[in-house]
């Protein structure tokens, strides 16, 4: 049975509708890419998926794991196991970022009937983790991204994907800011959390990421549809051949906006 | 039992009647704040001044004065909460009691005591200070202070003298019993290059009304830290001014927490009188149920060269009203001013409200002003975050509500200072981080 299983999904902003009938499969252990254009709706997918109240969903269901997704709010989707990186990692001055990680856990376990863990015992989770993307332990004192550069944000998301291990990771745009050294760790980060209870949906608008992170399936998204999808030389193609390949008038849709 | 302005016309005439033995000076000085406080009278919502906050409760019930204090050994352990080593003076139900005030070990050259001893003894001293800061002619709560004047602490930092510990003021009152109108004043007078931290307290469960005014003079390249926490209980009112006079290249940094009472307001005013001074101004209120909680400051630059840096917070929930009016005179010639004024405000309910009232008047030309006010609820964008990582959406709320709030008392320089006001912040708004380790 799928993980993750998202059928004629419709949503909208105000009324402006933006998803139009996506339908994605995601199985355990599979990384599935997802690429298109600017603005062609790739972060409202991963929004609504994870509960973003800013959208409305208009059509279509999504079962996680055999629940109804779209029923639950945003933190009972985490509890589930859902996780999302995000595309623009949010500050959050005067939290810190170690109180902050300790409690999500905390509250994942406890949902989980385990014992919570102490501060001593999850600052020892948290610098064994750390290590998985370099994040140097002086970022875990400060403040929830406060003052991060682009690049440590993005590894600050996937330092908390580790701590959490979520069954289903959304990541939107991990590789966007980085520079090649970071691209790569925060890849190895991610790769290192592949297995196969695991689902993995990577958004990407290049196909750079994924010399990296090796997808099993390859979508492609444009105007708020999923038009082409296949295996891992989709996106070679799409490398070489550009959008406009497609034939997608579409695919010169609006400039993206900060979601 | 007359109520409203005879009330208390009432009270204050029999108060200095019976003080008719007091020293000429002093009987003047309260016979002068009562015209004063007569010819003001109490103030009403039509009053520039008042137009935010109404003092109806203080009209509304009788008060009686302090009375001798009979045995106060059940508030011991409220003491020993609110209060950490160093040297203090502990009032209950307006009247200082010796047992549970530490006056030992004060550095040489720092002078502390009851203000009852210093009206007998400092005539000198008190002549040139008292009522100059915080004027009864001005103010008809400083007025009425002053017409009561008798119980308070007299703070004096020789030249040069350093206070290690924070001197702790704690002013107690006890639920059952009358409703207590007490009014100490606290004078400090801090001499050329001393520096201290002084600890102002107000607790208890007493529905009681407290008027209190602090004076404090700044001799040149002195320092003080000032903290007011205020976490009386809920049928209290309580009204509070402080003045502050700076001298040259003095420092003085105010922190005022106003986290209880059914109504309080807190003004703190500071005026500079020497080029070069540095003012700080910081204050937090937290409402909650029907509390109304007032922030008023001005700050008077009204010579050259000074810095002042004030950041006023709010976070009010359920019905609570919350007021903040500050006003930055820059006078013509205080050239090269430096000043910049934060007011920050979270409403949690559909029900609170406030009212911010940047007030800046500049009439320098060489100077560096900012002010901003803002009004605000808890950011979406920071919720969803906590949010999609487990959190659920109450405990969100008061993560980003402590943590709003918290940069206030992080600002508060002293560490047993600082944890005593994070303690009672987290009695008011839970979600602050239990002691964190450090990785
Ligand atoms: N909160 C929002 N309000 C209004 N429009 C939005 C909002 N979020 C996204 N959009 C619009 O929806 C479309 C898809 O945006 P997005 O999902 O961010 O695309 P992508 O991630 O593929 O670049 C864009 O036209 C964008 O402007
Ligand atoms: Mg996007």
């Amino acid at each position: 049975m799928a993980l993750l299983s998202v059928r004629n999904l419709h949503a909208r902003v105000g009324d402006k509708d933006i998803l139009k009938g996506i339908d994605l499969e995601v199985g355990p252990g599979e990384v599935h890419a997802i690429m298109g254009p600017n603005g062609s709706g790739k972060s409202t997918l991963a929004g609504v998926l994870a509960g973003r109240e800013a959208y409305t969903v208009t059509q279509g269901e999504v079962s996680f794991d055999g629940q109804d997704l779209l029923s639950l709010p945003a933190e009972k989707r985490a509890l589930a196991g859902v996780f999302l990186g995000f595309q623009y990692p949010v500050e959050i001055p005067g939290v810190g970022n170690l109180h902050f990680l300790r409690t999500a856990l905390n509250a994942q376990r406890r949902s989980r009937g385990l014992e919570e863990l102490d501060a001593m015992d999850f600052l020892q989770l948290a610098r064994e983790k750390a290590k998985l993307v370099q994040l140097d332990t002086a970022f875990m004192n400060r403040s929830v991204n406060e003052g991060f550069s682009g690049g440590e944000k993005k590894r600050n998301e996937i330092f908390q994907m580790a701590v959490l291990q979520p069954r289903l990771a959304l990541l939107d745009e991990t590789d966007s800011g980085l520079d090649i050294d970071a691209l790569r760790i925060v890849a190895g980060g991610v790769n290192a959390l592949r297995s196969k209870e695991r689902g993995m949906v990577v958004i990407t608008h290049y196909q750079r990421l994924l010399d990296y992170i090796v997808p099993d399936r390859v979508h492609v998204m444009a105007a708020g549809r999923i038009v082409r999808s296949g295996g891992r030389e989709l996106a070679l193609e799409l490398e070489e051949k550009g959008y406009g390949w497609l034939g997608l008038e579409q695919a010169k849709a609006p400039k993206e906006a900060r979601s | 039992m007359t109520s409203g302005l005879a009330h208390y016309l009432d009270v204050a005439t029999r108060f200095q009647a019976e003080r008719a033995d007091a020293p000429v000076w002093l009987k003047r000085l309260r016979e002068e704040a009562l015209r004063q406080f007569e010819r003001q009278g109490l103030p009403t919502p039509r009053d520039e001044e008042w137009k935010y906050t109404s003092v109806a409760p203080v009209e509304a019930r009788p008060f009686s004065l302090p009375r001798e204090l009979v045995g106060s050994a059940d508030v011991a352990a409220e003491v020993a909460r609110l209060s950490s080593a160093g040297p203090r003076l502990v009032f209950v139900d307006g009247r200082l009691d010796s047992s549970l005030s530490v006056l030992g070990g004060l550095p040489r050259g720092m002078t502390l005591k009851p203000l009852r001893d210093a009206l007998r003894d400092d005539e000198a001293v008190l002549a040139e200070v008292l009522g100059q800061r915080a004027r009864a002619e001005a103010h008809p709560f400083v007025a009425l202070n002053a017409a009561l004047l008798e119980d308070g602490v007299f703070l004096r930092l020789g030249r040069g003298v350093r206070g290690e510990a924070p001197v702790q003021v704690l002013f107690l009152s006890r639920a059952g019993g009358e409703a207590v109108l007490s009014s100490p004043r606290v004078v400090v007078v801090a001499e050329e290059g001393s520096e201290a931290t002084l600890v102002e307290t107000y607790a208890g469960a007493g529905a009681s009304f407290t008027n209190t005014v602090t004076e404090v003079t700044l001799g040149d390249n002195a320092s003080l830290n000032h903290v007011k926490l205020q976490v009386e209980g809920d049928a209290a009112l309580h009204l509070g001014v402080l003045h502050s006079r700076l001298g040259r290249d003095s420092r003085f940094a105010s922190h005022a927490f106003n986290l209880g009472a059914a109504l309080a307001r807190n003004e703190v005013h500071a005026a500079f009188a020497g080029e070069g001074g540095d003012c700080t101004l910081n204050g937090l209120f937290v409402g909650q149920g029907t509390q109304h909680l007032d922030h008023r400051t001005d700050l008077d630059h009204a010579v050259p060269r000074c810095t002042s840096r004030e950041l006023y917070k709010g976070v009010l929930d359920g019905r609570a009203h919350g007021a903040f009016h500050g006003r930055v005179r820059v006078r013509e010639n205080a050239q090269r001013t430096d000043a910049r004024q934060t007011s920050r405000n979270l409403l949690l309910s559909e029900t609170a409200q406030v009212d911010a009232r940047p007030q800046l008047e500049i009439f320098a030309d060489d100077v560096k002003c900012a002010h901003g006010a803002a009004v605000g609820r808890l950011d979406e964008n920071a919720l969803f975050y906590l949010r999609s990582r487990g959190i659920d959406r109450a405990q969100a709320e008061q993560l980003l509500t402590h943590a709003f709030a918290s940069e206030l008392v992080r600002a508060v320089p002293e560490g047993n200072v600082r944890a005593r006001v994070e303690a009672m912040l987290a009695l008011k708004l839970p979600g602050a981080p239990r002691l964190e380790v450090t990785a």
